[in-house]
């Protein structure tokens, strides 16, 4: 153990000589940075990382997409969204393509930018495609409170936001260690993962710098290696034991859980979220009376077996051939997060 | 104030050929753009160069078209120029055609023609022709501008895409993005302020001082669109050799560095409008650096990385911690990623 | 899934605090946070301050290496 104290995180990962191990990267940012930093090449070959389905737009239904283009064209709302969204691809084209056939998509930094554009332009109807998990549902959350505060009846959201413990449950089995999304615990708080310990399931919060995830990496190396489940939050200069106290009341005064589809895992329940009753005439679905719509996927895109980890991007027959980043056929290829597009841009081809 | 046009704005008339076009000529652009080789006929007629000559073309849409740092017309001058030193030739002439909105400002198509007549006599370039067309409302947005270039190839420079080497050092001859991210904070969309101006700058006096350091030159390409990340996999690609860059040398502003951490946005891929990647042989690299800091648009040049034989066609980082990471190739618009 | 950015806050107004990085500055929800000063540094996420925070990795990281070996 002494020998031991001098060495680096790095050095206990590029040494790492116990049982071989799956690690799952729940987040995307954590895909992306993994590979704009070249971690993957520290890893010994026991070491595999899986990407997993933490990023909003790769688990997005293409019925979601549909929708949104339902309201631009059909009902002719102006779309905001974060730019994540436009190339998704739904069932007959993605907002890119809705743009050209005239829809009007605009991008925004926040939704508070989305609000502040209803209240500036009275004259449209504007929907704010509010997707992502925890450390996102906030800021719809607030910008919905802004609206009516504002007293403006023009501005909706169409909520696909997600919730992270359905998806553990069902991922469960898809890895020996979870790499925890710093940023959704720094507003859950950590109890959850602790409680997941008492089922087996180990993981460590990490961050986002190198020195972070190379950190988050050794220490699941190191306590594997023990053998027990275990749980270290290996980021706490950001996320505590309970989390945003704040954003967890907001989003609760607005929103309830409800099931919801993820692309590739299918309906998870009580793991999305939607405006209660009390905030319906800001919710796009009840305003715009949305029909019903079923999404079709592309049946031959695997992003759903890449969302488990049950397959590599470069196992799927149209990665790199026909689904590009410049012309991607699911989700996890558009979004810079996604593992396919991580794996097309840094070039882990077959 | 005779010299001054009346109306306020550009109308139909203006581009329909009569009166009014020859006073918008008259009193906007030629005013401006006096010169001896400067046609009122059909075509200029003008003295060849001696030995070879270099052509080149390109539209400038740009929105909004004043910025900090410039606006479109300084941008259609510096852009036609720097192609023309990008192939090591000495620009001469330069034609000019305007597409201008019916009911833009007046006031500010002087501004434009006036930024126009000081780039180009910094560059050493005469305009000798020009084009205007008034489009319909809604038509176009404001004023396009095409301008192409004619410049003389000094003797015994020859330099392209296809001709790096392994061995070569790379230099970019100053920090990175400076001008997409301008553009990006000038459309206001995001509610991001920062102080970053563009880069927009006619380069042919750099490119001039760096032929005067060394003959031995390989690669000169400006990086516009796409960003110096484009352009690098361009080179790759031209001339079938890999490229190693070193992540922490490439200078960016910390304003850049800063608006693109908001933005998910990596620096490598915003547009620049003066700056230019140059690969020569490594020991020509510190004379051309030398002399690019003595140039004012170049005071941050830095030597960026290396040409290899491996990996031909990629472009591979060396990272904050010393691994290898290829860049991603960019493609397609760029978005912002926020979730 | 969240794209995070370290900021430091400039200035504070009901409800709203204006947070520079590197010199860009971009005007953010505090309502999550209470008792934000200018100064402190914050995690912003789409325009809200989600998390106050130290601005460096580095004593975090190494404590954390204290207590694995």
């Amino acid at each position: 153990m002494e020998e031991q104290k001098k060495r680096t995180a790095r050095e206990i990962i590029e040494n790492y000589d116990g049982p071989s191990v799956r690690i799952m990267e729940v987040c995307g940012t954590h895909t992306h940075e993994i590979f704009r930093l070249g971690i993957r090449k520290l890893l010994p070959k026991q070491v595999e990382l899986i990407s997993g389905p933490g990023c909003p737009v790769c688990v997005t239904p293409v019925s979601f997409i549909d929708e949104a283009i339902y309201l631009a064209l059909e009902k002719n709302v102006t779309i905001c969204t974060f730019g994540d969204l436009v190339r998704v691809p739904g069932s007959q084209m993605s907002l890119a393509g809705a743009r050209e056939k005239g829809a009007k998509i605009h991008i925004v930094y926040s939704p508070a930018d989305a609000e502040k554009y209803a209240k500036e332009h009275p004259e449209e109807q504007v929907t704010f495609l509010s997707v992502g998990f925890e450390t996102t549902t906030p800021a719809g959350c607030l910008s919905v409170k802004q609206a009516k505060e504002d007293g403006i009846s023009n501005y909706s959201l169409l909520v696909a936001n997600k919730t992270m413990p359905g998806a553990y449950e069902a991922l469960k089995g898809s890895a020996d260690v979870f790499l925890y999304p710093g940023h959704v615990n720094a507003i859950t708080g950590t109890e959850l993962c602790e409680q997941l310990t008492e089922e087996g399931v180990s993981g460590v919060v990490a961050g986002f710098t190198a020195k972070e995830l190379l950190t988050a990496l050794a220490v699941a190396l190191v306590r594997f290696q023990e053998g027990k489940p275990f749980f270290v939050n290996c980021y706490p200069r950001v996320v505590t034991r309970e989390g945003s106290r704040e954003a967890q009341r907001l989003v609760d005064e607005l929103m309830e859980g409800c099931d919801s589809e993820w692309r590739g895992l299918g309906i998870i329940p009580g793991s999305g979220m939607q405006l209660r009753e009390e905030w319906e005439a800001f919710d796009a679905r009840k305003k715009y009376n949305m029909p019903k719509i079923e999404g079709k996927a592309n049946p031959a895109c695997r992003c759903g077996d890449v969302l488990q980890g049950k397959c590599k991007p470069s196992d799927c027959k149209v990665f790199g051939k026909v689904c590009t980043p410049q012309h991607p056929v699911g989700a996890c290829m558009v979004s810079g997060e996604g593992a396919c597009s991580a794996y097309f841009m840094y070039d882990t081809r077959g | 104030m005779e010299n001054k046009i009346e109306t306020q704005t550009v109308t139909m008339a203006h581009g329909a050929g009569g009166k009014q076009t020859s006073e918008l000529i008259d009193k906007v652009f030629a005013a401006h753009f006096a010169n001896p080789d400067l046609t009122a006929d059909d075509a200029a007629v003008l003295v060849p160069p001696v030995g070879k000559m270099a052509v080149s073309t390109d539209g400038f849409i740009v929105s909004p078209a004043f910025f900090p740092g410039g606006n479109i017309g300084k941008l259609s001058i510096c852009g036609t120029v720097n192609d023309l030193a990008c192939m090591g030739a000495k620009p001469l002439y330069l034609t000019c055609a305007f597409v201008i909105e019916e009911g833009f400002p007046m006031e500010k198509l002087e501004e434009i023609a006036a930024a126009m007549e000081k780039t180009a006599k910094e560059a050493g370039v005469r305009i000798v022709s020009g084009d205007t067309k008034v489009a319909g409302k809604g038509q176009v947005d404001g004023v396009f501008i095409t301008t192409t270039g004619m410049g003389q190839i000094e003797d015994g420079v020859k330099v392209g895409g296809e001709l790096a080497q392994p061995g070569d050092a790379i230099i970019v001859t100053g920090d990175v993005g400076r001008h997409g991210c301008t553009i990006l904070l000038a459309r206001e969309d995001f509610g991001i302020e920062a102080d970053v101006t563009s880069d927009c700058a006619p380069l042919w006096h750099t490119v001039e001082e760096v032929m005067h350091a060394t003959h031995d030159l390989h690669v000169i390409r400006d990086a516009t669109r796409g960003g110096v990340g484009t352009v690098l996999y361009e080179i790759a690609g031209q001339s079938n050799v890999g490229i190693r860059l070193d992540a922490e040398k490439v200078p960016v502003a910390p304003e850049v560095k800063g608006v693109c951490g908001m933005l998910g946005l990596e620096p490598l891929y915003l547009a620049c409008e003066g700056r230019m990647v140059i690969m020569a042989p490594k020991a020509e690299a510190e004379k051309i650096v030398e002399a690019l800091h003595k140039c004012p648009y170049s005071q941050n040049a830095a030597i960026i990385g290396e040409v290899t034989a491996e990996q031909p066609g990629k472009v591979v980082m060396t990272t904050e911690i010393g691994t290898q990471a290829l860049l991603p190739q960019p493609g397609g618009e760029l978005l912002p990623r926020i979730c | 899934m969240c794209v995070g950015l370290s900021a430091k806050v400039v200035k504070i107004s009901n409800g709203t605090a204006v947070v520079d990085a590197g010199g860009a500055k971009r005007e953010v929800s505090s309502q999550l946070l209470e008792n934000l000063e200018p100064g402190d540094y914050v995690m912003v996420h789409a325009g809200v301050a989600i998390a106050k925070i130290t601005d460096e990795d580095e004593s975090e990281t190494d404590q954390l290496m204290e207590e694995l070996l």
